[in-house]
């Protein structure tokens, strides 16, 4: 019986794994930017909850299309801005830039928001139920159904509408979508916007579960590289088989090994599949 | 631009120099106590760091405005010398030299906690500067052999055996404990006390189990731990580990009659964070603002550094912060009573101090490490710590999850 604890476990996390780590996905695989400042996305995204829930009483749910919102603007911004300057350059160079707005994006959240930890404490938190002696967290399950139907949502829009089809006319060729009229450059602001607006979101989702603080950027983004690593770059279903089997390989290899010992098997887990499956589970070769 | 002008410009450059050059010296000629004090400002550890630095802050506030230290028949000043070493212990040792070497300074605060203190010791123990750690417990740091390195917090066996010894007498129920510890070098070293106190006691420890820094999940744990039935909890780590391990007790039907966890529920945020899921949660620190000693240091009662802490940073503060303030009041009763501020001589005194503080009885042992706390034992209740033992300070009795 404990074993379908232990896999219940695994899909919960692995659910919020996908979600934590699609945007960066998409965002890597169609405008081959590493963007080290995810992360960083989903703690704001988090504080957008947190402080809409402290003064304005709103749900942390309801946060997520606020935050997702605000996170789809800036992400804008900041492509359009900045990165789009230097997007033809090596993946260094963007890696860099990157890198480098999340040096100041997170210790202007460290001025301004300190870094003590911080949590939703929801006055009627959702209760766990108890199936056949299997717990449930009943927000982790809400946050899971709210993690899938973004994911699906984001899978739509980029299969059913125009937008999504020149997002994707990008990812496979971006100077032929150049020359069919595609506006590359506010496709790339867009697709940032989307990869920074799933990240925005997936942190309001996530503030019902995890502390926050600006100290965990790291934790999130070393999670979703391992997980797009897994799962395939830029494919939606991707990131979600990635981050359903990281969850569940971490649950299991925590059981068996020890809990010290979990991150240990996903990470050797990513090695073997990087010589086997350089392109990852669902990745398709010559997408680069 | 002409060779002359420039010549003319040097000049006054080195005119400017000069003067500033003198005003400089003039300063020092005030004569200040310069403490050096590596700390983590930025990175993982940016909070521990930010809580020294209130500590110290308040001590050299509080030393200058009752007309600073005095020594040798002269009254010294305290400046404090700030680097911040980014949470990277080599960054720490290299800071605690370059503060010792260019700085100048005469004493030293050592980096937080107990890995980088010990690293940072050899530095200060090869320039003969007396240094005190203030958040350091470990044993394994005073092992040296040191001179110059003293510790305000008592070792970690003090912080175990009295809350054993409390939930045994109290609860003859509860038998089997499960240890839930992060892997890391404080709370692995008191969870592996923890269960010594326990095994002394005939307690049975069902489980024992480590996480991994940077852990974002311990259902895993939880779920193995809940299959061993314990009677009680004992999970070690900082606060952001603690938090997340008592949502996911709760959420996984984790239900033991005594919840035990170090070191996070002596600071503020974890009672806010938890909610009501911090009820009841017992742990141990090694001060509280409600023990009441008669200090003869610069605070003096325990009442009066409450006060002096709330009026300047509002609230009470927690162990770390208080014994960031002890340390440099400790510094001060060493500096006094050798009357002097040459190293070997405050670091004699140091060595044979035996005086009430504000923060405790104040005795180091032979290696350095403070010998006289005794660690308060206290229990989350509405958000607030009440204190269950020792049982002169004691506010309230310890309760048990039903």
């Amino acid at each position: 019986m404990i074993y379908f604890q232990i896999l219940a476990n695994g899909l919960m996390l692995g659910a919020l794994y996908a979600c934590i780590a699609v945007g960066f996905s998409l965002v890597w695989g169609v405008l081959n930017v590493i963007n080290i400042l995810h992360g960083t996305f989903i703690v704001l995204g988090s504080y957008i909850a947190f402080f809409a829930f402290r003064f304005a009483g709103i749900h942390p749910f309801v946060s997520v299309f606020i935050a997702g919102f605000v996170l789809f603007l800036m992400g804008y911004a900041i492509q359009s801005a900045m990165i789009n300057r230097v997007i033809a350059a090596p993946v260094l160079i963007t890696l860099t830039l990157t890198f480098g707005i999340d040096l100041v994006l997170n210790n202007a959240m460290l001025v301004a928001f300190s870094a003590d930890y911080r949590k939703i404490n929801l006055p009627s938190p959702l209760p766990s139920f108890e199936v056949a002696s299997i717990f449930l967290p009943g927000d982790r399950v809400a946050a899971m159904g709210l993690a899938l139907l973004l994911t699906i949502l984001l899978y739509f829009l980029l299969r059913a509408t125009n937008v999504g089809r020149a997002i994707i006319a990008v990812r496979m060729d971006r100077e032929a979508a150049a020359l069919m009229g595609v506006d590359v450059k506010r496709v790339n602001a867009i697709t940032f916007g989307i990869g920074a607006l799933m990240a925005g979101a997936t942190g309001a989702l996530i503030s019902v579960i995890y502390p926050i603080s600006p100290l965990n950027s790291s934790a999130f983004l070393g999670k979703a590289f391992v997980v797009c690593v897994l799962g395939g770059l830029g494919s939606v279903p991707g990131a979600l088989v990635g981050g359903l089997m990281l969850g569940v390989l971490e649950s299991f290899g925590g059981f068996w090994f020890g809990p010290e010992h979990a991150v240990t098997l996903s990470f050797g887990l990513l090695l073997i599949l990087l010589f086997a499956r350089p392109g990852g589970l669902l990745g398709k070769r010559g997408y680069e | 631009m002409s060779r002359e002008w420039t010549s003319k410009l040097l000049t006054r450059f080195a005119i400017a120099g000069a003067i500033l050059g003198s005003a400089v010296v003039a300063g020092q000629a005030q004569e200040t106590i310069r403490v050096g004090a590596p700390l983590p400002m930025t990175g993982p550890l940016a909070p521990e760091g930010a809580k020294q630095k209130k500590g110290y802050d308040l001590w050299a506030e509080t030393a200058n405005a009752k007309g600073g230290i005095k020594a040798n028949g002269k009254t010294y000043k305290v400046e404090i010398v700030y680097f911040d070493y980014a949470s990277n212990t080599p960054r720490a040792v290299q800071g605690a030299e370059r503060m010792i070497t260019e700085d100048k300074v005469n004493f030293l605060f050592a980096p937080f906690g107990s890995g980088a203190s010990k690293a940072a010791s050899s530095v200060s123990e090869r320039y003969g500067i007396p240094t005190i750690a203030a958040t350091a417990s470990s044993a394994e740091v005073y092992d040296q052999g040191y001179k110059f390195l003293f510790g305000t917090l008592t070792p970690n066996e003090t912080v175990t055996e009295p809350i054993a010894n409390i939930v045994t007498s109290k609860n003859k129920d509860v038998k089997k404990v499960a240890i839930l510890a992060r892997n890391d070098l404080f709370p692995l070293a008191v969870a592996q006390q923890m269960e010594k106190s326990l095994k002394a006691k005939g307690m049975e420890i069902v489980a024992f189990e480590r996480y991994a820094i940077g852990t974002m999940d311990h259902s895993a744990a939880v779920t193995q731990m809940r299959a061993a039935r314990p009677d009680w909890v004992y999970a070690t780590g900082y606060v952001n580990d603690l938090i997340l391990i008592r949502k996911q007790m709760n959420e996984l039907g984790l239900r033991p009659k005594v919840i035990t966890m170090v070191a996070g529920p002596a600071y503020r945020e974890f009672a806010e964070a938890t909610g009501p899921l911090g009820e009841n949660i017992s742990s141990v620190a090694w001060w509280h603002p409600a023990v009441r000693y008669k200090g003869k240091d610069v605070f003096g009662t325990t009442e009066a550094f409450n006060k002096a802490w709330d009026a300047k940073y509002k609230g009470e503060a927690d162990y770390a912060e208080a014994s960031a303030a002890a340390a440099g009041a400790i510094l001060q009763l060493g500096i006094e009573k050798a009357d002097s501020i040459d190293p070997k001589k405050v670091r004699d005194a140091l060595a044979s101090l035996d005086v009430e503080t504000f923060y405790g009885k104040v005795k180091f042992g032979p290696s350095g490490q403070i010998t006289s706390l005794e660690p308060p034992v206290f229990q989350l209740r509405g958000g607030k710590t009440v204190v269950v033992w020792p049982e002169a300070v004691k506010q309230g009795e310890l309760e048990f999850f039903k």
